[in-house]
């Protein structure tokens, strides 16, 4: 039989417990932002050598200098710019598709969704020679254009998925009141639905907007201009066959992580609520 | 109503910035795509040069990494869209489908006007690798389909300071396998690691075992034993693979070598972690990068027998080929011509402490860029055999040399098992015919 006190020790040690196991799982998380960060301020020898977290001698022109051989200022605005479009694009193809597969009643509307759902197991690079080639008769390589609809394409089985689930999740009664009140289909979607689903399109605005700035390899494949190329790029003049500019590259990183932490912290809010209100729920 | 309107005004701004971004290219420009990342700015400078000197623009367009290069040259190759200049990498038979494709322009009329004066320039081997001869195996019309922009071997490298600190003479590197193996127990009672490499990389292994296969038994014999007439059971191959053994049972190796990829031992390497490394030509540069004050020098791979010369596996270190398609071809191997010569080609050395592919530029080169010039003519390469292995009893080999290294296999039985891949790839070619 425990007593108060033994009963308060055990619930103090096992919170102890999670405490630690917590922080331990975050320093995992934290520690290579960390080590990115320390070694942005590092010289090319002493960035495997000084292994310290607060370098003695910090390098703080390696950002200048990263921003000015990375070429950031085009890359930057050009991340910002393609980011921007093909959320956006995804937002609006998804929600209305979403909200169609949810509600309206169709023929094929199942088959329809598990197609779309299907395009989620080929990824982009798996489809690259034929992309290019669809593209190219389309005559949209090297335009942004050819950057942004397969983008678009890419994030819209996940996006739809996720916003088909909270749709179906909203009560009907809301629409039929609205119905009543006069409110036609694209009414009930535009102004009732969308509203509610805000947490929900948080998170397909975080997951895409992460995937968008971290794309690489599509745009190394329908590109070939400096001037539309995004902010990866800047990176890779820094990472060669042979040769890594690491203090470089690690301050370029971080200068290319800041917009999505950024992104992150403001709509993190509706992100802990999108999840927790079932939009990533199967 | 005005705000009603903004989207609209949104839209049509976004679309008319949108529909102006096609490139506008002009009609005398050379394009050429590359993936040497750490040499764009060198190249850059190369192209306004050339730009002054002729009024042709060059347009050098850089798509890193490799992998994502390969991707974009074999998607451009199948669209048409390949630009004036580019580079295959991988295998002689990958060079060899887009020549059969269409996509690679004989320059052998160029290469050997007035008299070969442009061959003559270049290092023999790494011109080879691009050149086709009659009869060759992949059907390709005899022919040279691109020109080495510099030059590389493979060779082994030691740390003159962990040399001093285990009591070895620095300027006396181990010569002989026996040495070698004495040198690393002296590291070795000093707490000094021994060879490092990427070995997780299995072509570096592919390249030792072959160093070896080629002291022991001579072309003849490995020749023999691609045509299936050798077995790779034979004692020479056999003990091709215990010089692996003896090397794990030595403690001659780094930890972690068997899995470990390049860049890693390039950094344990330059930070004086490992007495030895085995790296190409290029490492010169990553060292330099690294640790420019390490003290090292330039070896070849220890001897193992007196029969037959030591080899080394070097060749182009990367190559430009001139687009069949183009409506610039000429002046697209003109540009060429105008990069591996002599001044541009001291030029890239400066820049890129990377060996010239012409021979006349190796002035001012740093000692240890000479050391490797040296031996340039020691090198051999696969794509230069006249016959090629089956890639599964490649594979089979170094895969089974990485079990050796960590005690799975016995030489002997990798042997046996190398041999029953060989003969199975035999009894299909066969079937195929």
């Amino acid at each position: 039989m425990y007593s108060v006190t033994q009963y308060r020790a055990k619930r103090f040690g096992l919170k102890l417990v999670m405490q630690l196991f917590c922080a331990g799982v975050a320093a995992t998380c934290l520690f290579p932002l960390f080590w990115m960060a320390a070694s942005s301020l590092k010289t090319q020898e002493t960035v495997f050598s000084d292994f310290s977290l607060l370098p003695s001698n910090p390098q703080w022109l390696n950002y200048v200098n990263a921003w000015t051989k990375g070429g950031f200022g085009v890359y930057f605005l050009n991340s910002i710019f393609y980011s921007t479009v093909v959320v956006v694009g995804i937002v609006l193809i998804s929600s209305l598709a979403a909200y169609a597969f949810a509600r309206l009643r169709f023929p094929g509307r199942q088959f329809f969704f598990i197609l779309f759902l299907a395009t989620m197991m080929i990824p982009i690079p798996g489809a690259f020679i034929a992309l290019y080639v669809l593209l190219n008769k389309l005559g949209l390589i090297n335009t942004h254009w050819g950057y942004i609809l397969p983008q678009i394409n890419g994030g819209l089985a996940l996006s739809i998925f996720l916003l088909k689930t909270f749709f179906e999740k909203l009560p009907k009664d809301l629409e039929d009141s609205a119905r009543i009140d006069g409110c036609t289909k694209w009414g009930i979607y535009w102004h009732l639905a969308m509203p509610l689903a805000k947490p929900a399109i948080a998170v397909v605005v975080i997951f895409n907007v992460l995937a968008v700035w971290n794309e690489y390899l599509l745009a190394m494949l329908v590109l070939t201009d400096k001037e539309l190329m995004p902010l990866q790029r800047g990176l890779m003049v820094f990472q060669g066959a042979h040769i890594t500019q690491y203090p470089l590259l690690m301050a370029g990183m971080t200068i290319s992580v800041i917009p999505i932490v950024v992104v992150y912290l403001l709509m993190q809010r509706y992100i802990i609520e999108g999840i927790t209100a079932g939009a990533i729920k199967g | 109503m005005t705000h009603r309107k903004k989207p609209w005004i949104l839209g049509v701004y976004l679309a008319a910035l949108l529909a102006g971004c096609a490139q506008k290219q002009n009609s005398s420009q050379l394009t050429i795509w590359h993936w040497m990342s750490d040499r764009e700015d060198t190249l850059q400078e190369l192209a306004g040069r050339y730009e002054t000197a002729t009024g042709i623009p060059v347009r050098f367009e850089l798509f890193a990494p490799s992998e994502a290069y390969s991707q974009k040259v074999k998607a451009a190759a199948q669209t048409n869209t390949l630009p004036d200049v580019f580079g295959v990498l991988g295998e002689k038979r990958d060079l060899a489908s887009f020549i059969l494709s269409g996509h690679v322009a004989n320059i052998a009329e160029e290469i050997n006007d007035q008299e070969g004066a442009w061959r003559k320039l270049l290092f023999e081997k790494p011109l080879l690798m691009n050149e086709f001869d009659a009869g060759n195996g992949y059907g390709v019309p005899v022919g040279t389909y691109g020109v080495p922009l510099d030059v590389m071997n493979i060779q082994f490298l030691y740390n003159k300071d962990l040399f001093r600190q285990a009591g070895l003479d620095p300027n006396k590197p181990p010569v002989t396998w026996r040495d070698f193996l004495a040198a690393n127990a002296k590291l070795k009672e000093k707490g000094i690691q021994g060879l490092v490499s990427g070995w997780g990389e299995i072509w570096l292994i592919e390249c030792l075992a072959s160093n070896f296969a080629w002291n022991i038994m001579g072309q003849d014999k490995i020749l023999a034993t691609l045509k299936g007439k050798v077995l790779y059971t034979d004692s020479d191959w056999v003990r091709v693979l215990k010089l692996f053994q003896e090397m794990r049972d030595q403690g001659a190796l780094a930890e972690g070598v068997v899995t470990m990829i390049n860049k890693r031992a390039e950094q344990i390497f330059a930070n004086g972690q490992a007495a030895f490394a085995m790296n190409g030509s290029w490492c010169v540069n990553v060292y330099h990068g690294m640790n420019p004050s390490l003290d090292y020098g330039v070896m070849l791979p220890p001897r193992v027998s007196n029969t037959y010369p030591q080899v080394i596996w070097g060749g182009a270190g990367s190559n430009f080929m001139v687009n069949a398609k183009s409506v610039r071809k000429e002046q697209a191997a003109a540009f060429l011509k105008w990069l591996t010569a002599k001044e541009q080609q001291v030029y890239l050395a400066t820049q890129t402490r990377n060996l010239p592919s012409n021979r006349e530029a190796l002035v001012d080169l740093p000692p240890i860029l000479a050391e490797f010039v040296n031996d340039m003519d020691r090198t051999v390469h696969p794509s230069l055999m006249p016959l090629a292995e089956f890639p599964l009893v490649t594979e089979a080999m170094t895969k089974g040399i990485q079990s050796i290294l960590i005690g799975e296999k016995t030489p002997e039985e990798l042997a046996a098992q190398v041999q029953a891949v060989k003969d199975r790839e035999l009894e299909k070619q066969m079937a195929q015919r």
